[in-house]
């Protein structure tokens, strides 16, 4: 329960501390500074045809990364496909957390069948192959960016109830949690303000994961061609450049780098939190 | 996914007209190999398609490119039409029509039997074009069918409501599904379900013998076939592979020797053909003439005015959708009535060519001038992404509107919500969808323009809600015009029509390739090669 | 990582005195009873979701196969019972798959089973192959990093990992593809058997295996990354365990204590997260295939969503779903034979 008060400057140490992490962190702030002033360097709309299909990077110097099998500007697409990844990666994860967050914390805090009932529907989310369904979600809803977002979202969300009700079930029972009860403070409020902040370490640390693993899951629904037309999405730049691997490979290659980096990132990042958050857990 | 898979088809009814040679390709050595030398016999012949395999082997209503290319090697139809224009026989001797063209003699060939055995019988004709024809194969055709009888052990009458021309007729003999089916084993039963129809039983010159799921049907010869002699091969393989990667794999290691519509990527052609091993052409395809549409919706008031229908066609650069998209394997289309159409493609049209400019101008005067931010209005475009062409036409459609200043909001949904929103929820400003059609223009072509072709829920009709008096009484003469000239006439006078009103038009008609092997020989001889029975096709060693 | 394995499914416990063969009896009973709430989850909740779809296969039928005759419509709606209120449709569906009926593919013209079990093999042999993969590589990986850690060797290994993590699998099978098939032309570019080639005998299943070899390196790189970092974070929380450290003070050597004490608790987290990743493999195997047109339950669920085949999506949901319960069952019976010490709760 100390976790939270951990002095600013050993967290940043600690985070600092793993090379990977302070990579990571860096290059995604590139990434997001792309995304951010992205649309200043490029401010045509990238899916716009602007010269030759399918130059290789390099042939043509006003194409850096070349063109696409319809002559836009790959470069351009992939900058703007950094903005719409990070925002469906950061989204996703946010209706992910909402929902953990909330079926943990009541399942920890109340117990009994609340738990059990909670911890079933978990399972079951479990059991679901995931991708499948949101590409039927996705299928039967409709290819918008909102209802991506919300499918990946429903299928993210147990590994972060899980942690919750975890955390919470080993706070509800400490003594401040106990004052409080005492002075009669109501269940939400001791939930929201009380045991919340002091469970959430662990769960951003898990947050910040389910970011990584939303954005692989955008670009496997972008990349099937279930994507938003009118997004440039990395996912679906590699499912166009699909059928030019002969010709092209460069297409595919770009973008697909582009995803990796970025998770990659986000994956260090996730280290890093864990071992600045989670001392215990540091030599892992 | 880039699957293309389930093609949509037209299966209307209509296969039949000339057109040789009209197509302008692009491709090199394309010669339709006719016979050379004494056929050889025996043999296995392996095929495949630009697409995946069908839902069931059979579907009695059409169900597609795909279950039409599996059925037509079993099944046959009344007529056929020649690469030269000419309608023969196939299970009929002939046909001719009565003095007013209300009803038309049959005379049905003797000596054919079906691969159970039986002989086929006027019984069989009757089942096929009373339950199968009326109900299912050529519902839309046959509005005004009245009945059919057998009033002799040879012959079939059938009669109508209203004149009927003689090239309508034809074209239904020969059309795409229209197969005479065996009444013994589809009398009683749903049709639609029937188990027959994963393992069919027609009269044609391959027979079925087994399906492996996810691979490949297994024709053998039809021993007791009617052309003497035939076929020559002893099996007929057609294989399904997923990925056009994939089917030009298995065509250059020599294990598939023929592939209809469209079967490997265009940069593949060129590799194949280059090795000297493989011709591709695109002969056989002039009676399934594919297209890609764009249409506005007339629920809409803004394109109330045809100059704005208009504008939105000059907007657009068909030369560049056929040169990037398609890869020069299309050419810009100008007439509701395609080029390859002998009988009633005209040029004398009004066109729609591209002209931003121009376009800009008539937005102008219809009232709708550049507001504040740049933009006239806003439309909603639906690129129906059944094929992955739509798709990037709908982003370049986009660009190009955006260019004489309409927003665009583009989707791209999937088959089956595309269908729905296009052809049942009219939810869309325009639309980008494709169309297939035979020579005869009614009712396939015509329907997309009258007003009784707006048939909510039933697709690949008016869907744009286009309704114009002037329009459905040119329709209606055209139905019953019985004299070829005068017929020919009104049909070019509805292609001007259409083409000022621009409610739809195609944007590009599609140039389909076959590519096969140089040892195919008989191949693409026939104007819809895809739904041909391949009696004659033989492989030189 | 860390959720994944905070949320083990499986938690230790003591048995006191009851034999192994019982216990393991008395896991499976409890196992089996409780995946029956699960099932019917599964059933309900795919089954809402498909009632949300705009669009009923039916409207696609009929579209398809331009009928437009509205007492031909009626029929069929009566025919697939469509008329019935959805509740009762739900009811009948689930009494249908107490007797193993999956229902009707009026698409295909056959059961939905028989339209699944066409393509399971498939699937079951890259998931199979996949898995080996990625617990071979993963657990050497890992096990080699724990023994050498903070070397050259281990930071190469987790630096390798994390790219395979990170990186998209339908993007690396391409890659492959690329590379393997169409620069160097060693390996096929999809499929899972030449076509015309040997249908029988020793030949085919090289042919099968010179296939599936892509496949199985793009899906089982990513689950090779993950057990590879269990793997070593297990082995060095294990190795600090006190019955270790005893073992190495009464002297054994030390891969003598790696390989008979180490290894086998340390196999723990990874068999867990093997068992709770079982739908995710399932689910990543349907991109794959579709990368590589492996004929597998993925082509048939793609072209049955994309042509709304419910019965068959629904059929390929429940049946996934019931693969994957019954993977963990198995998953925790593996766990129990590893540790005898433990009985799962």
């Amino acid at each position: 329960m100390q976790r939270l008060e951990l002095p600013r400057f050993e967290f940043i140490g600690r985070f600092a501390r793993n090379r990977g992490a302070l990579i990571g962190a860096l290059l995604i702030l590139v990434v997001a500074l792309m995304a951010l002033l992205g649309p200043l360097f490029f401010p045509v709309d990238p899916l716009r045809i602007v010269g030759q299909p399918e130059l290789w990077p390099g042939e043509d110097p006003d194409f850096p990364l070349g063109t696409d099998s319809l002559g836009r500007d790959m470069l351009s697409m992939i900058v703007h496909g950094a903005r719409a990844t990070l925002l469906i990666g950061l989204f996703a994860s946010a209706v992910a957390t909402v929902i953990g967050v909330g079926v943990g914390a009541t399942a920890g805090y109340f117990g009994g069948w609340i738990d059990e009932i909670a911890m079933r529907a978990a399972e079951l989310f479990q059991t679901i192959p995931n991708l499948i369904f949101v590409l039927t979600i996705v299928v039967i809803l409709g290819s918008t960016l909102t209802n991506i977002v919300i499918a990946i979202g429903v299928v993210s969300w147990t590994p972060i109830a899980r942690m919750t009700r975890a955390e919470f079930l080993s706070l509800r029972d400490r003594e401040f949690v106990q004052a409080c009860r005492a002075m009669g403070m109501g269940d939400l409020k001791i939930i929201v303000t009380e045991i919340l902040p002091n469970a959430l370490p662990p769960v951003i640390v898990l947050s910040s994961l389910v970011v990584a693993g939303a954005i692989l899951f955008e670009s496997a629904v972008s990349f099937l061609g279930l994507g938003d037309p009118n997004v440039a999405s990395w996912g679906r730049l590699v499912g166009d450049g699909r059928l030019l691997i002969r010709s092209s490979w460069y297409i595919c290659a770009i973008p697909g780098v582009a995803i990796m980096i970025t998770v990659l990132c986000l994956n260090l990042i996730g280290d890093g939190l864990n071992d600045a958050l989670n001392p215990k857990l540091r030599d892992r | 996914m880039g699957n293309d898979s389930y093609r949509v088809t037209r299966r209307i009814f209509g296969v039949g007209v000339f057109g040789a040679g009209v197509v302008a390709s692009s491709l090199a050595g394309i010669a339709p190999a006719r016979a050379q030398g004494t056929p050889k016999r025996g043999g296995t012949l392996v095929a495949t398609w630009g697409g995946g395999e069908p839902q069931a082997c059979y579907v009695p209503a059409g169900g597609g490119s795909s279950p039409t290319f599996s059925s037509s090697k079993l099944f046959e139809r009344l007529g056929n039409r020649t690469m030269e224009g000419k309608f023969q026989g196939e299970l009929a001797e002939s046909w001719k029509p009565s003095a007013d063209f209300k009803s038309y003699t049959i005379k049905i060939r003797k000596g054919v039997k079906f691969h159970d055995g039986k002989d086929m019988t006027v019984d069989d004709v009757v089942y096929s074009i009373s339950e199968i024809w009326k109900k299912y194969a050529a519902a839309s055709a046959l509005t005004d069918f009245a009945g059919v009888a057998a009033p002799d052990a040879e012959t079939v009458v059938m009669t109508f409501n209203t004149p009927i021309p003689e090239f309508f007729f034809s074209s239904l003999l020969c059309g795409n599904v229209n197969y005479i089916v065996p009444k013994h084993v589809y009398a009683g039963s749903d049709p639609v379900t029937n188990p027959a129809n994963n393992a069919p039983i027609g009269t044609g010159p391959w027979k079925f013998k087994e399906w492996v799921r996810g691979s490949h049907f297994e024709y053998v010869k039809h021993d007791a076939y009617w052309r003497k002699d035939m076929p020559y091969m002893d099996r007929l393989i057609i294989r399904y592979v997923r990925d056009p990667a994939g089917r030009a794999a298995a065509m250059e290691a020599g294990d598939i020797h023929i592939g209809v519509f469209n079967p490997v990527a265009p940069p593949d052609i060129k590799r194949l053909t280059g090795t000297g091993k493989f011709v591709a052409t695109p002969k056989g395809y002039e009676e399934s003439v594919w297209s890609t549409t764009l249409e506005c919706n007339m629920r809409n008031p803004i394109f109330a005015k045809r100059e704005v229908r208009q504008a939105m066609f000059h907007a657009v650069d068909r030369s560049f959708i056929a040169k990037t998209v398609y890869y020069g394997y299309a050419r810009p289309g100008t007439s509701p009535i395609y080029s390859p159409n002998k009988e009633f493609f005209t040029a004398d049209t009004y066109k729609t060519g591209f002209d931003p400019k121009k376009a800009a101008a008539l937005l102008d005067a219809a009232g709708f001038p550049k507001k504040a931010d740049g933009k006239r209005f806003a439309v909603n475009l639906l690129a129906a992404g059944w094929f992955t062409e739509n798709g990037k036409i709908g982003a370049y459609v986009k660009q190009a509107l955006e260019d004489v200043g309409i927003a665009v909001n583009l989707s791209v949904p999937d088959r089956p919500t595309s269908i729905k929103r296009i052809y049942t929820d009219y939810d869309f400003d325009m639309a980008i969808s494709n169309q297939a059609n035979p020579s005869e223009p009614v009712p396939s072509t015509t329907q997309y323009f009258t007003t009784d072709g707006i048939k909510k829920g039933v697709p690949f009709r008016n869907a744009n809600g286009y309704s114009n008096p002037e329009v459905d009484a040119l329709v209606a003469k055209i139905k019953v015009e019985t004299d070829p000239a005068k017929r020919k006439e009104l049909v070019f006078q509805f292609e001007k029509i259409i083409t000022v009103e621009a409610p739809l038009l195609p944007l590009v008609e599609l140039e389909s390739i076959t590519v096969a092997s140089t040892k195919v020989q008989n191949h693409s001889n026939d104007p819809n090669y895809l739904a041909a029975t391949w009696y004659d096709i033989w492989l030189a060693s | 990582m860390a959720g994944e394995l905070a949320s083990s499914t499986a938690s230790p416990r003591i048995t006191r005195g009851s034999s192994r063969r019982v216990a393991a009896l008395r896991l499976l009973r409890r196992r089996l009873i409780q995946a029956v709430p699960l099932m019917l989850g599964v059933v309900v909740i795919n089954f809402v979701l498909i009632q949300l779809a705009p669009g009923s296969f039916l409207e696609l039928m009929t579209a398809e196969n331009q009928v437009s005759d509205p007492a031909t419509i009626a029929l069929l709606r009566k025919t697939y019972g469509l008329d019935d209120p959805v509740w009762l449709q739900l009811l009948k569906y689930i009494w249908a798959l107490m007797r193993f009926d999956f229902g009707f593919s009026y698409r295909q013209n056959i059961p939905v089973i028989d339209a699944i079990s066409v393509h399971l093999p498939a699937t079951l042999l890259l998931m199979i192959s996949s898995i080996t993969l990625a617990l071979a590589v993963g657990i050497a990986a890992g096990v080699v990093a724990s023994m050498k850690v903070r070397t050259v060797w281990d930071t190469l290994v987790s630096v390798v990992a994390m790219f395979f993590f990170a990186a998209p699998g339908f993007w690396l099978g391409i890659m492959l593809i690329v590379l393997f098939s169409v620069k160097l032309g060693w390996l096929p570019v999809g499929g899972m058997a030449t076509i015309g080639g040997a249908s029988s005998g020793f030949a085919a299943v090289l042919d099968i295996l010179h296939h599936l070899l892509l496949p199985t390196l793009a899906l089982g790189l990513f689950y090779a990354a993950v057990y590879t970092r269990v793997m070593r974070s297990s082995m060095l929380e294990v190795a600090q365990l006190d019955f270790v450290r005893t073992a190495r003070a009464k002297g054994l050597s030390r891969n003598r204590v790696t390989i008979s004490h180490v290894l086998r608790n340390a196999l723990l987290p990874v068999v867990t997260i093997l068992g709770v990743q079982m739908g995710t493999v399932l689910a990543g195997s349907v991109v794959i295939e579709s990368v590589f047109s492996w004929p597998g339950v993925g082509s048939l669920l793609f072209d049955s969503v994309s042509s709304r085949n419910y019965p068959v999506v629904l059929g390929i949901m429940v049946l996934g779903s019931l693969m994957v319960i019954a993977a963990n069952i198995a998953v925790d019976l593996v766990y129990m034979w590893l540790d005898p010490r433990i009985e799962i709760r």
